[in-house]
């Protein structure tokens, strides 16, 4: 069953993805930050709030993933930063989250090397919130 | 009086410059991971200090480009392809991650026989990854891949 996107559910099933992917498991070995993303708010398409999503992940596993304040995500080691409909683009696949970061579609925060090496765990990262089946609120 | 040498320490002194006002998202990237590679790796400064090279790298997949005009100590990041470039590596953004991700082995050489460096290699043979003044400039393209390497 569709979920909310970035809802309580969506983070539940998104961290559940995370945890089911070998893939993730074998890329993300030896990560041990925290990541925040950003997703701004954008009225019109009937995001009004910005959201922050908490990711704890460790050695290779999604500890906790939570939906929080865009404040909550901006503490974390690393921040990707995007408006609500860029997030929705790489979640539905129009958007490579690798060539968005190089465009500046997706806004980084956090060690450049780190995030370099793990290339891989964060393409697989964006693999799985394209599984998780989502309803959007500017498609209700 | 003998003359001594200063050397400038590498954490305090500014390694990358930007050409342009509003330097490019890809630009920053590239100047901010060389950045980071020589201020925590020794001998990453050393190649940087002796490189004076103009590198082009444009990624074919979001049609953007940047210059990277090594001067012997001190980069300057230019947005777009800049004329006179000694080396121009063209290739997709997954490429350029992966250049970066090259292991460094025996005698500074890059490592291409294992999972990355076959993958960078098979794109090289494939013409996927096209390096444009490597024939005359080998070691040259052997020390920037060390700089830019985050391994």
């Amino acid at each position: 069953m569709a979920v909310t996107a970035f809802s309580d559910e969506w983070a539940k099933e998104f961290k559940d993805e995370v945890n089911k992917s070998p893939v993730y498991k074998t890329a993300a070995k030896g990560w041990k930050w925290t990541v925040g993303l950003v997703v701004e708010a954008e009225p019109d398409k009937h995001f009004p709030e910005s959201k922050g999503i908490v990711m704890d992940l460790f050695d290779g596993e999604a500890r906790e993933i939570t939906v929080g304040t865009a404040a909550d995500a901006q503490k974390c080691d690393f921040v990707l930063t995007a408006p609500y409909s860029r997030w929705k683009e790489v979640a539905t696949k129009q958007l490579d989250a690798t060539k968005g970061m190089l465009q500046g579609k997706l806004k980084l925060k956090g060690d450049l090397p780190t995030i370099v090496r793990y290339t891989k765990a964060s393409q697989e990262m964006t693999e799985c919130t394209t599984r998780v089946p989502v309803e959007w609120p500017d498609e209700k | 009086m003998a003359r001594r040498k200063v050397r400038f320490d590498v954490e305090s002194r500014g390694l990358v410059e930007y050409a342009d006002d509003e330097p490019s998202a890809f630009a920053s990237m590239l100047g901010g991971l060389i950045e980071a590679n020589v201020r925590t790796h020794p001998e990453k400064e050393r190649d940087f200090d002796s490189l004076v090279a103009r590198v082009g790298i444009f990624v074919t997949d979001i049609d953007e480009g940047v210059t990277l005009d090594f001067k012997g100590g001190q980069l300057i990041v230019h947005n777009g392809l800049e004329p006179k470039r000694t080396l121009t590596i063209r290739t997709d953004a997954d490429t350029v991650m992966s250049l970066s991700n090259l292991k460094i082995g025996l005698l500074g050489l890059p490592v291409y026989y294992d999972g990355v460096g076959r993958g960078v290699a098979a794109k090289l043979l494939r013409g996927k990854l096209k390096i444009d003044g490597l024939l005359p400039n080998v070691l040259t393209l052997n020390t920037v891949t060390r700089i830019f390497s985050i391994q």
